[in-house]
Parts: structure tokens; C-alpha cells; sequence
């Protein structure tokens, strides 16, 4: 009898199990609810959508419906499961018989977190996630005069830089004191802040919103901030991820401190038979070995490819993760990987650090571009804890690369030594991680 | 923000966290020269009063075992793959 691989949740995760289990096991019967219209887009290409640099959201897709039916993947859209049985081994879908499964992947992904202030439920309120709901915002956009995009979040820095391009007046909402501020250090973020308001956004850091108002047709008129009322007829909201495990929680699976389900290195849940992936799961972080949840879709779709394989009867195993990060954030590139100076302060761990300015191409090249770079290290050995940069080209590349280099223990020593590729349109005679690196001994005196 | 239900453990940790890095925002704002947070109020005081300071005080070693003593992720099977060499911290 073939083996029957119920999966929830048709984002990253979730077609990353059920593509991966098919790979594994050519005779399983794979079935992915999903409550939505459709599976498998890029949640995190509707900004370029929105900004004008993606043509049409059909580009989004993954795949077309009739090729994941070709794989033998059977897609429930529009199909929410109401409850998970692990011990009869069955979930309930809509008022039908209990559906049973062999294996059982969860993939629920997330949720914004919903303003916690009056009028949060008028008219006008983005929660930027769903691509047919991004589909009707595209067209409302094109009457927008002002816009508040709540909390400077990696999608929030976005939807900045997009709304500013399509000229509409951007106010940007946020509780710290700097954007991004989990991630990045003030000096290293103050480039993208600056070009934002070179490009019209109004920033309004130490920021609390207070309340969103509306007018006499319920619709989003203004809100009210610790800052002063913010006349708005839309506001983006871009808080930080919750994971979404009311279900699995009702099912008796293990939550963690970071709020998404216990797993292992195979995504096995705390109940047996069930896995789970993506938003909805908490993963180890390398460094500090806490547990850490809202990563991002390549991190998703890899925990969904090892759950998947291990739901079908495979061995695979995920690992702690470093958590590269990059994006295009007003003119600008910024990325970085693992702890800043303001994330190691605050966790009481020890660093040094070295920065350098240099250039992504020969200096004599077209189109050179400055790259800033952060390195922190721990003071004993001097391995690399984290990075940040800033630039205008080859950020990604960096951020990739540094990942690797905290995963493997790689010290400041190897980094001020390391070789580098020269050529003049795509590489300067120094590699600005170097510099950082020979800058950080220089200060030790090393 | 709203939220279902939140664990005792996780809404500790949230606390923890958001008072520990707003100090840090404080302390690396200085260093930068960049504006602050905002000056801490009501209960947020005793937190950068009492606990901040205390957690600080406290060896990395005996953080850690709270942190990992912490429901999560981290306390099931996760193999490294270089032994060895492994990551910082």
C-alpha cells in the first residue's frame, strides 16, 4: 500500500516537503492543503511588484498548478484543516470523513503580528503577504497619496523603497531607534535611511503607534503615533512574524521560547509520525545555540525539502543556521550574517571589530560602487561571530560567504590573509573584507 | 501587537530580549553618536535598573545553562557536521 504523505501548507516549506518526499518515495500518495487560491509563489517578490522593477505577479510562480498535478502532487486549494489527530493518525478537512496519513508535515508558516491598538480592523489595513490580495492592493496603490508602513522589519524596508517609487508619500513607523535594528548596527543602516529620505520617505524611528484612525466610511484616514497624527490613506503592515501553531499546538506539539514547534535535525515534532517546517518550526541558532524562528524562504524551502524526504522514509538532516540576510533597501544593498555589535551587547558577548570602506570593482571601472564592511569576532581566538555591510553592489555574495566562514570557525587571521579575485569589472585589487579584517588586527596590534 | 496564546517561557524571553537590546541600542547609539531610545518608563525602569545590570553581571557560563535550560529547539538531537572546528561562543 503506498505511503500517505499529508502535508499542510502550500508555501516554501510545504512544497519543498511534498517535491522532496515525491524525489524519496516515487509511489506515495502527497496531498498539501492549503486555505489559500494558489501554492508555491515569492511572498518576498510582491515589493518589486508593487515598486515596479517585476512586470506582473504571475512571474512569482514557482510552478503552474497542472505541473505539480503531473508530479503526483495533489493540491487542496482553498481547503483548511480544522484539527490533527496524531493518535488516530488523521486530520479533519472541512465537515468530511477524518483524512488519514502515514506521515503528517506541518507547514503553516505565519502570520503578522496585528497592531494592538484601536482601529485595527478599518478598511485601508495591508497585511502584505497573500499575492491575490497583493494583486488588489496593486490597483489601489495607483490612488494612494500617503502611505504608513509600520515597523522597519526586512519586508517593511521593502515597501518603503517601493512605495517611494511609485511617488507615493511614505511615512515609515518604528519603535526603535534605527531600522533593522535586531540586525544592524546605526552606522552601518544609516546610508539606507538617508537615501530613503533623499527619495521622500518621512522616518519616524522611536516611534510607538497609539492608534489607527478612520473616517465616518471606516476607512483609514490617519494614524496616531507618540510622534503626532500621520494623515494616511493606507497603512502597510510589516511587523515581525508570528508562527502560526494553533494548530499543531492543539495537537499536543512541543512550542519552544521562540514560539514556533520544537524540532530536531530531521523537522520531527515533539509527537511522533509529524514534522514540521518552515515559519511555524524554531531552529537552533549556530553561534549562541538559542533557538530562533522567522527566517526566510531559502531557509524554509530547505527545512521543507528535509522534512519532506524524512516524512517519505529517507534520512536527511537540517543544521543550526547562521542566518545570511541581504537586501535592496532605498539606494542601496545591506546584508549580514549572525551577531551585530548591538545583538552581542545586548547578549552580554564579548567581540572585537574591524571596518573597512572599500569598492566593488577596479576604482577606474564604470559604475564602482563603495562597500562597507563590519566584522565582529570573539576576542580569545578571534573566530568570526558576525558581519554587517553596506554597499552598492556584491553584498549577497559577501553575506553568503561570511555565513560559511562563522559556521566553519573561520578567524580574522584567515580573513585578513584570504585571497581574492581581481578583475576589474567585478572585483577590486582589495577585497573589502579583508581590509576589515587587517583593520581589527591592526587595532589588537596583531 | 496581539497574539494567541503565549507561553510563560516565551513571554519571558521577550521580555528579556527587547530590555537587554534596547540598553544595547542605548550603549551602541552613544558610540555611534546616533539618537538613543527613548528614556525607559513605568515598569520598563526596573528593568534597566535591576535586571539589565544584573544579567551583565552574570558569567557567560551560567547564562548559557538559563538559555539552554530555556523549551526549544536546541535541546534535541542536532549533529555538527566539523566537530572539530566548530562556531564561536
Amino acid at each position: 500500500m503506498a505511503k500517505r504523505i499529508v502535508i499542510i501548507g502550500g508555501g516554501a516549506a510545504g512544497i519543498g516537503a511534498a517535491g522532496a518526499a515525491r524525489g524519496t518515495d516515487r509511489d506515495a500518495e502527497i496531498t498539501v492543503y492549503t486555505e489559500y487560491e494558489d501554492a508555491a509563489y515569492s511572498p518576498c517578490g510582491i515589493p518589486y511588484v508593487h515598486g515596479g522593477e517585476i512586470p506582473d505577479f504571475e512571474r512569482l510562480f514557482l510552478g503552474t498548478k497542472q505541473q505539480y498535478a503531473e508530479q503526483g502532487i495533489d493540491i487542496r486549494y482553498q481547503t483548511a484543516v480544522r484539527a490533527i489527530d496524531p493518535r488516530g493518525k488523521n486530520v479533519r478537512v472541512g465537515n468530511g470523513p477524518p483524512v488519514p496519513y502515514d506521515a503528517l508535515v506541518i507547514a503553516t508558516g505565519w502570520d503578522y503580528g496585528r497592531p494592538d491598538v484601536p482601529g485595527a480592523d478599518l478598511a485601508g489595513i495591508y497585511y502584505m503577504k497573500n499575492i491575490r490580495e497583493a494583486m488588489r492592493w496593486h490597483d489601489v496603490l495607483d490612488g494612494v497619496r500617503r502611505a504608513v508602513v509600520l515597523e522597519a522589519q526586512p519586508l517593511g524596508m521593502e515597501m518603503v523603497t517601493a512605495l517611494c517609487h511609485r511617488g507615493i508619500e511614505t511615512h515609515l513607523v518604528d519603535p526603535s531607534p534605527w531600522a533593522l535594528s535586531m540586525a544592524t548596527d546605526p552606522d552601518i543602516v544609516a546610508p539606507v535611511q538617508e537615501s530613503w529620505e533623499e527619495m521622500g520617505a518621512r522616518l519616524h524611528f522611536n516611534t510607538k503607534l497609539e492608534a489607527i484612525l478612520g473616517d465616518e466610511a471606516g476607512r483609514v484616514r490617519a494614524v496616531a503615533t507618540t510622534d503626532g497624527e500621520i494623515p494616511c490613506d493606507l497603512v502597510v503592515v510589516c511587523t515581525h512574524k508570528e508562527p502560526r501553531t494553533d494548530l499543531g499546538r492543539a495537537a499536543g506539539l512541543a512550542v519552544g521560547s521562540a514560539g514556533g514547534f520544537v524540532v530536531d535535525e530531521t523537522m520531527a515534532t515533539s509527537v511522533t509520525g509529524v514534522w514540521a517546517a518552515g515559519d511555524c518550526a524554531e531552529i537552533p541558532h549556530g553561534v549562541s545555540n538559542v533557538p530562533i524562528q522567522g527566517l526566510s524562504g531559502s531557509h524554509a524551502y530547505a527545512q521543507g525539502k528535509v522534512a519532506g524526504v524524512n516524512a517519505a522514509g529517507g534520512r536527511r538532516a537540517y543544521q543550526p543556521v547562521y542566518v545570511p540576510w541581504a537586501m535592496v533597501a532605498g539606494k542601496w544593498m545591506i546584508g549580514g550574517v549572525s551577531f551585530s555589535e548591538t545583538l552581542a551587547t545586548a547578549l552580554g558577548i564579548p567581540f572585537v571589530v574591524g571596518q573597512a570602506q572599500g569598492i566593488s570593482r577596479a576604482r577606474y571601472f564604470p559604475d564602482v560602487k563603495p562597500v562597507k564592511v563590519k566584522l565582529l569576532a570573539e576576542p580569545d581566538r578571534l573566530r568570526l561571530i558576525g558581519a554587517q555591510m553596506v554597499g552598492g553592489e556584491g553584498i549577497k555574495e559577501r553575506a553568503d560567504f561570511l555565513a560559511m566562514a562563522v559556521r566553519k570557525g573561520i578567524t580574522l587571521h584567515d580573513l585578513a590573509t584570504m585571497e581574492n579575485v581581481y578583475s576589474p569589472p567585478i572585483g577590486a585589487l582589495n577585497e573589502p573584507i579583508a581590509m576589515a579584517a587587517q583593520d581589527a588586527l591592526a587595532r589588537l596590534g596583531s | 501587537m496581539a497574539r494567541g496564546r503565549v507561553s510563560f517561557a516565551r513571554r519571558l524571553r521577550e521580555l528579556s530580549e527587547k530590555q537587554l537590546m534596547i540598553a544595547a541600542q542605548r550603549n551602541v547609539a552613544a558610540r555611534y553618536g546616533t539618537p538613543p531610545p527613548p528614556p525607559p518608563r513605568g515598569a520598563e525602569r526596573l528593568w534597566q535598573r535591576v535586571y539589565v545590570p544584573a544579567y551583565h553581571r552574570l558569567p557567560w557560563k551560567l547564562r548559557a545553562t538559563v538559555m539552554h535550560a530555556m523549551p526549544g529547539s536546541h535541546r534535541r538531537t542536532w549533529h555538527r557536521p566539523d566537530e572539530g572546528s566548530g562556531p564561536a561562543v
